[in-house]
């Protein structure tokens, strides 16, 4: 099995699928191959969405030194992989912000060094330039597969709301300049007076804090597994306070938690990208996929057509209504969204018949039905973007 | 063509199935995480856990600063959280007598930021920090024994004497 998988990874086979993909976007760089190699390396979701920054942002050379690395710490060494290496090892020369970490992770690197050594002892024809060489590959890879920040520990000390002592979810900033969960603050301005819990200066009324955009985003960015573990909860505590009324944002959230279990076992680059999408114009696409999945469970609630149908026309009317008077469009735009609500009606008509045969089907074409919502939501925003 | 069918109805299945078991209060997360955090870094001459399976009341001791005359004594308390801890103060309650100012018959603590002058940002771990530092440095302006603080702002030596005394007896 093992050598199987090395066969495959011959550094030949592999190139001619990253040099193609590098042609194309950032979305497909990644091959199924490096993928499997990385789900074997233990990669999460995270350091693959990282890797594929860290790819996007140096060289090819580079990038396709660094998935040979990571081959070659699986399989032992031959000859002519030595003498390639040794033209190659100019190149191979870890970038700036690598060595830092390199710096910051002595234990790991060193226990790379123990397993470096002791191949080396296995097959003890290997030279120490190749070695030397060898190593700093080695430490490239340590650090593209250690994507955590060495500072990460007082960032989460940093970013916590020191009132559920958790990262802060949808910080809301005081006058004094202390952030808190908005929730948090609300709850402490209600009950224990309208003071910062920090520094006792006077603060307004709790209910007409905001969110601290940029700390927010940073925050999502910095731990997206806590903020979705954060957003499930929350979901599911309002689906416990009502569990029979329909909630879209549980369902929505839950989605994404769907998402991301799907991209832990799978990892799709697919998955990667509709994911950076998400985090950076989720605010945008908050909306309209909540409205999907709001129509999509009316649906499976039984709920009759029409009404779904109702629902869906009053729901996009206004918020076309919205953007109209947002964006100050004509009345051009208009026949553009009806024409998109009709198409769409006619989709989920075409859905509920469908819907009915597979109501008790598995949960694998959760993925389908997200990526529908996605692609609608994508549609939705082109067009909003070219009127 | 549009494979969107069946994916309606495992969206309702996994909402179901994220649904948590158990769910615990934002108090109790609370709690448990300042735990975990006790447990991590404890404070200097202190120590603090939950009594029993009841995560609201909690067991502390503070050992007494050298230099003051509760050195070398080990004072029990019990720390009770309300429901919508952190909100509203712990109640603290010394389980050891102590003759302090500050403390009164039945062991209450009064300290300013255990009443009106509590903040959700403080933690248990402050809260006994701030209890030992009353150990070392009395407060007999705000007291709630003014025969002991009468002693302690007239007679200090007699004062540290009798505290002394009080360490030896009930807390060694």
């Amino acid at each position: 099995m093992v050598n199987e998988e090395q066969k495959r990874c011959s550094p030949r086979n592999q190139r001619n699928p990253l040099t193609g993909s590098n042609v194309e976007n950032s979305n497909t760089l990644f091959s199924p191959r490096f993928k499997t190699a990385a789900a074997l390396a233990g990669w999460d979701e995270e350091a693959l969405l990282l890797a594929s920054l860290v790819v996007e942002d140096t060289p090819d050379r580079d990038s396709r030194i660094k998935k040979r690395s990571i081959l070659n710490s699986k399989s032992p060494h031959t000859s002519s992989r030595r003498k390639r290496r040794a033209q190659r090892s100019p190149h191979s020369i870890p970038v700036a912000v690598l060595n830092l970490d390199e710096e910051e992770t002595p234990k790991k690197e060193s226990v790379k060094k123990k397993k470096e050594k002791k191949t080396c002892a296995n097959e003890g024809t290997q030279g120490s330039k190749v070695e030397g060489s060898e190593l700093k590959e080695k430490v490239f890879d340590v650090s593209s597969s250690t994507p955590t920040l060495p500072c990460i520990d007082k960032l989460r000390d940093e970013l916590s709301c020191a009132i559920c002592l958790e990262i802060c979810f949808e910080p809301s900033t005081t006058p004094c300049g202390h952030s808190f969960c908005r929730k948090c603050l609300r709850s402490a301005a209600d009950k224990c007076g309208k003071k910062c819990p920090k520094c006792r200066q006077l603060i307004s009324n709790g209910r007409s804090c905001t969110v601290n955009t940029v700390l927010w985003n940073t925050i999502q960015l910095l731990f997206p597994q806590e903020v979705e573990a954060r957003k499930a909860a929350s979901a599911s505590k309002v689906r416990h306070t009502s569990a029979t009324s329909n909630i879209p944002e549980a369902a929505f959230y839950n989605n994404l938690r769907n998402q991301s279990t799907e991209r832990a076992s799978g990892a799709s680059s697919r998955g990667m990208s509709t994911r950076r999408n998400n985090v950076i114009i989720e605010d945008e696409d908050a909306a309209l996929v909540r409205r999907f999945h709001r129509e999509i469970d009316g649906q499976s609630q039984g709920i009759r057509v029409v009404h779904v149908h109702n629902n869906s026309r009053n729901g996009t009317s206004s918020s076309s209504v919205r953007t109209r008077t947002r964006r100050g469009i004509t009345s051009q735009d208009e026949d553009v969204a009806l024409a998109q609500r009709l198409q769409r009606e006619e989709f989920m008509q075409a859905f509920r018949g469908k819907n009915q045969e597979q109501q008790t089907s598995a949960s694998s074409s959760s993925s389908l039905s997200l990526a529908l919502a996605n692609v609608r939501a994508m549609a939705l925003r082109v067009r909003d973007r070219r009127i | 063509m549009i494979p969107g069918g069946g994916g309606i109805s495992s969206s309702n299945s996994s909402t179901s199935s994220w649904a948590p078991t158990t769910w615990v209060s934002a108090s109790g997360k609370r709690i448990q995480r300042e735990m975990v955090e006790l447990n991590n870094d404890p404070p200097r001459d202190c120590s603090a856990g939950p009594k029993g399976d009841n995560l609201y009341h909690w067991i502390a001791t503070i050992i007494g600063t050298p230099g003051t005359p509760y050195q070398g004594g080990i004072f029990f308390l019990d720390i009770i959280f309300p429901t919508d801890y952190p909100f509203k103060p712990p109640q603290v309650v010394f389980k050891t007598r102590i003759y302090h100012c500050n403390v009164d018959a039945d062991g209450h603590v009064s300290m300013g930021i255990l009443k009106d002058g509590w903040s959700p940002a403080l933690t248990i771990t402050k809260v006994l920090l701030a209890v030992r530092s009353i150990l070392a440095n009395p407060d007999p302006y705000n007291a709630v024994v003014p025969g002991i603080a009468h002693l302690y702002l007239g007679d200090r030596a007699k004062h540290d004497d009798i505290a002394a005394e009080c360490t030896i007896r009930f807390a060694k």
